[in-house]
């Protein structure tokens, strides 16, 4: 056991930090907002952290943080300026935003080291405390999938026009998901440059929203379950790949295309697919639905909203 | 059952003052004066196309309104975000079906129950950040909702697993798990069978003797002349006729628009 995870500390690492990137595309991908923008949070969270370790000397937990801090202000500030973007429009405005950060990564001089990085970024921080924050944060995640969050985040999402009736505000949940976006993309950013002990452009390029993306795509985008499912799919199977050499990238993309054309759901989907399948037959054998009989019985209205209902209807009238 | 009281005591739960939606050149709604009083079925009748959605859209502050007045309480509310309305206790039903098909039919119910029990309630003490965040697991409001539309035994279903009657029951739960104040209904029974419209009638009817202000758009004339105190006839997006139901029906305007609007479609 020890052996196992002592040789894979690496791959351990990375799937907290993937996984927590991918939430930041996940969670507002829930409320129906396309942004991609965690993966520009990512980059600032990490190069913030290093900096301030490198020239402030703070501890792990404050650079966290200030990473986490700074993301979340900067994710209201975009959200305030795109939120009301549909679809597409808004998901290509976060990806602009993201390759802004990478732009100002490579041109930042002395500061962001370049396109060499930053590198030296040591503290203090454990597996320890990358492991209770990621646990933490999830369970903070799958609050927000539960109880009435849960169902307003439902309605934001699948019926706008609805959620708005039921008197949930439109805007604060969209801006919600910008600030909660931010912060996960600064968590997940912060956490790898404290335990790789360095970054650069390469590590946080457009690359990032691919990988955010397949691993909720694969996994499952409903749910936080569908992103760990994801984060440990692809994070470890590039490593278990490199054994076919060239064919890897072929087979990698294979997986990804078929799971998106025949899983839409992603892999949790299935699961509460077959869950609700299951728990339907059983119901069904048990008792049948109560009232299928009485409406099978009577005669149901041929199209709703007939004009000519009205014309019929006529000789009841006194 | 007599004609629209005046206002003799009360202020309209309701009021509209020429209320116009225009959609580029389409005159949807235009120019429509009304007033509910408490504690009364109000009815609108009119032809496919008439604008009695977009009103119901415009009232509820879902469809952007060109002009007019809008009142509550006699209060205007015409520029008040959609999403407060919930607060006003002003709850509505759809014409086409609007169920959230991951949340079975407690929890569909629920959503309307969840718009009560924000920061605002005035009752009791102030919820904490974690109860507003998870809700009550089930509302006393929702567990009355559901007795009262029949869907007892129905909880855990999901919406695809229902008949277009019960998805319809559904949704008047919905809305009657916000404890409304004002009712909005569209269509609620259509695709029911005529012994589910009757219960609906007799719900709504129940509703009304308890105090709720109800707006009903159908299109079975039986079903409005036995539910409605007091009918609106719509045409080309404004009113033409109103007053009691049986009038209305009679009214030879009313009768026009409908056969005349037939004739020109079987044309
Ligand atoms: N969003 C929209 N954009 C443009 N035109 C619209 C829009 N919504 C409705 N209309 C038009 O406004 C008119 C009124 O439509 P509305 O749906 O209010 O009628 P209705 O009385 O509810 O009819 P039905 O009995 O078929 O439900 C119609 O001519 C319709 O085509
Ligand atoms: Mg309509």
């Amino acid at each position: 056991m020890m052996d196992f995870y002592d040789s894979n500390l690496v791959l351990i690492q990375a799937t907290c930090t993937g996984l927590i990137l991918a939430l930041s595309i996940q969670v507002p991908l829930r409320m129906g907002v396309f942004s991609f923008a965690g993966a520009g949070s990512y980059g600032i969270g990490a190069y913030l952290a290093a900096i301030l370790v490198i020239e402030q000397e703070v501890s792990a937990f404050v650079a966290i943080g200030a990473a986490m801090l700074a993301t979340a202000v900067i994710g209201l500030l975009l959200g305030l300026l795109i939120f009301k973007l549909n679809g597409l429009y808004l998901a290509m405005a976060t990806v602009a935003f993201d390759l802004i950060i990478g732009v100002i990564t490579i041109n930042g001089g002395e500061t962001t080291g370049g396109s060499t990085g930053l590198y030296g970024v040591i503290t203090d921080f454990t597996m320890g405390q990358m492991f209770a924050l990621t646990v933490i944060v999830l369970a903070l995640v799958a609050l927000s999938e539960v109880g009435r969050t849960g169902r307003r985040v439902d309605a934001v999402r699948d019926d706008p026009e609805l959620a708005l009736s039921m008197g949930i505000s439109l805007r604060r949940y969209r801006l919600t998901a910008f600030v909660v976006s931010g912060a996960l993309g600064g968590l997940a950013g912060a956490m790898n440059v404290l335990v790789r002990s360095a970054i650069g452009p390469l590590d946080i390029g457009f690359g990032l929203i691919v990988l955010g993306l397949t691993m909720i795509i694969v996994g499952g985008s409903r749910s936080w379950k569908g992103a760990v499912i994801g984060a440990i799919i692809f994070t470890w199977l590039p490593d278990i790949l490199t054994a076919i050499g060239e064919w890897q990238e072929l087979v990698y993309g294979i997986i990804v295309a078929l799971a998106a054309v025949f899983l839409p759901r992603g892999i949790y989907g299935v699961l509460v697919d077959l869950n609700k399948w299951l728990r339907r037959r059983r119901r069904e054998r048990r008792d049948p639905p109560p009232a299928v009989a009485a409406e099978q019985a009577g005669d149901i209205d041929p199209k709703p909203g007939d004009v000519r209902e009205f014309a019929l209807n006529e000789e009841t009238v006194p | 059952m007599s004609a629209q009281p005046v206002e003799r005591t009360s202020t309209p739960v309701l009021e509209l003052r020429d209320l116009a939606v225009h959609f580029g050149g389409v005159r949807a709604v235009d120019g429509v004066s009304m007033k509910l009083m408490p504690g009364l079925i109000y009815g609108i009748i009119g032809p496919n196309g008439s604008g009695k959605s977009t009103l119901l859209g415009a009232i509820t502050r879902l469809t952007r309104m060109t002009r007019g007045e809008l009142l509550f309480d006699g209060a205007s509310y015409a520029h008040v975000p959609p999403s407060r309305l919930a607060r006003l206790r002003v709850a509505r039903t759809f014409q086409m079906v609007r169920l959230l098909p991951d949340l079975n039919v407690r929890a569909n119910i629920q959503i309307g129950a969840d718009s009560r029990t924000t920061s605002d309630d005035r009752t009791g003490s102030r919820p904490s950040w974690f109860e507003r965040l998870r809700g009550p697991a089930v509302s006393p409001a929702v567990v009355d909702a559901i007795r009262r539309t029949r869907l007892g035994g129905f909880e855990s279903y999901y919406p695809s697993e229902l008949s277009y009657g019960t998805q319809r029951r559904v949704e008047v739960a919905r809305a009657l798990a916000m404890d409304p104040r004002l009712l909005l209904l569209d269509e609620p029974t259509a695709g029911m069978n005529q012994s589910e419209r009757a219960e609906i009638s007799g719900l709504l009817r129940d509703l009304r003797d308890e105090g709720l202000t109800q707006l009903l758009v159908e299109h079975d004339v039986q079903m409005m002349m036995d539910t409605c105190d007091y009918v609106f006839a719509m045409n080309s997006g404004q009113l033409i006729a109103e007053g009691e139901p049986g009038e209305v029906v009679r009214n030879p305007a009313v009768q026009e628009a409908y056969l005349g609007r037939k004739w020109g479609r079987d044309a």
